[in-house]
């Protein structure tokens, strides 16, 4: 039994312990360095790029050789450097108020059910015109400048964590609410003790679904106002035009960095924050 | 020990006349009818009965989660709402429901944190001391996912003590545990109770759990739900394990069975 364990442990070691734990999923647990789990991955990568090469080899004029891309990527480092962080900046301060916002609306609407009935409706019609159609529109409106770029990346982002959020606000544990609710407690202490520790595991699903959206909201952003500002999107939808493929393919390939930066970061974040929660939950 | 200073002479519960039902009007389903019962302070009162007999309705209609739809519940002669406001009424549900990113300690702790207003003028309790002596002293830095289902109700049940509330509530704490576990823990309460005298309404389907704990067992019959009877339980305390083999114990729990019985038999009549 686990009550034998070492007692003087402190709440941070725990804490560490069950993190550990539960990342070891039951199963017996493996080293990083065990060849069972990187070798099936580096297999299915090197059978990709093979099959990519031996493509690019055959049709130059299809897709450039992976050699070539990466050619073009080291013989200009400052362009690309320059233009990733452009689209890092829209990803990020798009992608922050659009989880912000996202989550700000699920608290209220969690708290006041008739603000959902109010505004969910709204919401929902806003979030199924397509984003693409949205864009050009955004910017006849705010102009070539970051500013469209910004509101379609949170847009993208909006949704799912609201809805995210919203179905986790909603999910706290019934017979720990009896428990507050027989303590009298108050709405915001409720909200403080047991919703808002309580929907982090819907807030990180949320994000793993609206971090790499943000990446395609910036980059469409930028597909619309290409020729004007930087930008990896617009780095694409130029040199594509000019059937420069080497330039768009290393273009492509930084934004793929960029999501798995992203996601990874994000599964670092969550491993540190959610060690108490045993999985992912499944919004609706 | 136990500060029941804010308690009203005539302290402990009372329920008169409670009735509730559910479901549409076309359809309607009495759970509680007319429902009248007693705690007085520092008496353990049990509620046995078949399954939808509206025990579980009966204490959350006390515990003020649910609105009956006539009758009233007094706990320390105040409405249940006020009873609420002032923490008098401890709550031990079903699952322990402690939250998992707290430590033990930390759950403990959380009905001092929470309307704190009314934390003035009430013998808390320290809340690690608490942990102690329910054998818990050794895991107070740990996390609910560490512990076993046995542990973590009793820190449920620590949580709803360290308040000091006039009355507690309790909903088959034990019903999800093993039996050995489930034995242990029930003595465990038993010897807690036995030195920290509250009111208690404990709802339970288990008859010797009722026996061992309680000065009073009330049965309920379902469909709908009404007290069949009340059965008084004369074993001497401090009661402890040795008394699940005494003459007595087996008599009261013959009794209690014909009576769980003969409300069965009732209902398919």
């Amino acid at each position: 039994m686990r009550d034998t364990e070492t007692i003087d442990a402190t709440a941070a070691v725990a804490a560490v312990d069950i993190a550990e734990t539960r990342a070891a999923g039951g199963r017996a647990r493996r080293t990083r360095l065990d060849w069972r789990n990187w070798v099936p991955t580096a297999i299915t990568f090197a059978v990709a790029a093979l099959l990519w090469q031996l493509v690019a080899w055959s049709n130059p004029y299809v897709i450039p050789t992976l050699d070539a891309i990466w050619a073009n990527l080291v013989a200009n480092p400052a362009m690309y450097w320059v233009n990733f962080l452009v689209t890092l900046q829209e990803v990020l301060v798009g992608a922050a108020s659009g989880i912000l916002a996202g989550f700000a609306l699920a608290v209220v609407m969690a708290e006041f059910r008739i603000v959902e009935r109010a505004v969910m409706p709204l919401v929902v019609v806003v979030m199924v015109t397509p984003i693409v159609a949205i864009a050009p529109a955004l910017v006849v409106a705010f102009g070539f400048g970051m500013m469209p770029k910004y509101i379609v990346t949170a847009l993208v982002v909006f949704f799912p964590m609201l809805v995210n959020s919203l179905a986790g606000l909603r999910d706290a544990d019934p017979k720990a609410l009896d428990v507050l609710r027989t303590l009298h407690a108050s709405r915001w202490e409720i909200f403080r003790d047991l919703r808002f520790p309580g929907c982090m595991p819907y807030v990180f699903a949320g994000l793993r679904i609206a971090l790499p959206l943000a990446v395609v909201g910036a980059a469409v952003a930028e597909f619309v106002a290409a020729g004007q500002q930087a930008g990896l999107g617009s780095l694409v939808t130029t040199s594509a035009a000019q059937a420069n493929l080497p330039v768009t393919w290393a273009s492509i390939a930084l934004l793929c960095l960029l999501g798995v930066l992203l996601v990874s970061l994000l599964a670092l974040v969550r491993k540190r924050v959610l060690w108490w929660s045993d999985g992912e939950p499944v919004a609706r | 020990m136990t500060g029941t200073a804010f308690i009203a002479p005539d302290g402990g519960v009372r329920v008169e006349h409670v009735s509730k039902s559910f479901g549409p009007p076309d359809a309607r389903v009495t759970v509680l009818d007319d429902v009248s019962l007693t705690i007085g302070m520092g008496e353990f009162v049990s509620v046995i009965g078949p399954s939808g007999c509206g025990k579980s309705t009966l204490l959350k209609v006390v515990a003020g989660l649910i609105e009956a739809d006539s009758g009233t519940v007094t706990i320390g002669g105040e409405p249940v709402a006020a009873a609420a406001r002032d923490k008098a009424i401890g709550l031990v549900p079903q699952a322990p429901a402690l939250l998992p990113w707290r430590t033990v300690l930390d759950n403990v702790r959380l009905p001092l944190q929470v309307n704190r207003r009314a934390n003035a003028g009430r013998a808390l309790r320290d809340p690690s001391e608490l942990l102690t002596s329910f054998g818990l002293g050794h895991a107070m830095r740990k996390y609910p996912g560490q512990l076993s289902g046995g542990m973590q109700q009793r820190a449920a049940i620590a949580r709803a003590f360290v308040f000091d509330p006039a009355i507690m509530l309790m909903d088959e704490p034990f019903s999800a545990l093993d039996e050995m576990n489930r034995d242990q823990q029930r003595l465990g309460l038993l010897d807690f109770w036995q030195s920290n005298r509250k009111a208690v309404m404990f709802v339970t389907h288990s008859v010797p759990e009722a026996i061992m704990l309680s000065d009073r067992i009330v049965v309920m019959s379902a469909h709908p739900g009404r007290i069949a009877t009340v059965i008084d339980v004369d074993l001497p305390r401090p009661r402890a394990e040795a008394d699940y083999a005494t003459d007595a114990f087996r008599d009261l729990e013959a009794v209690v069975r014909g009576e769980l019985h003969r409300v069965m038999e009732a209902a398919h009549a």
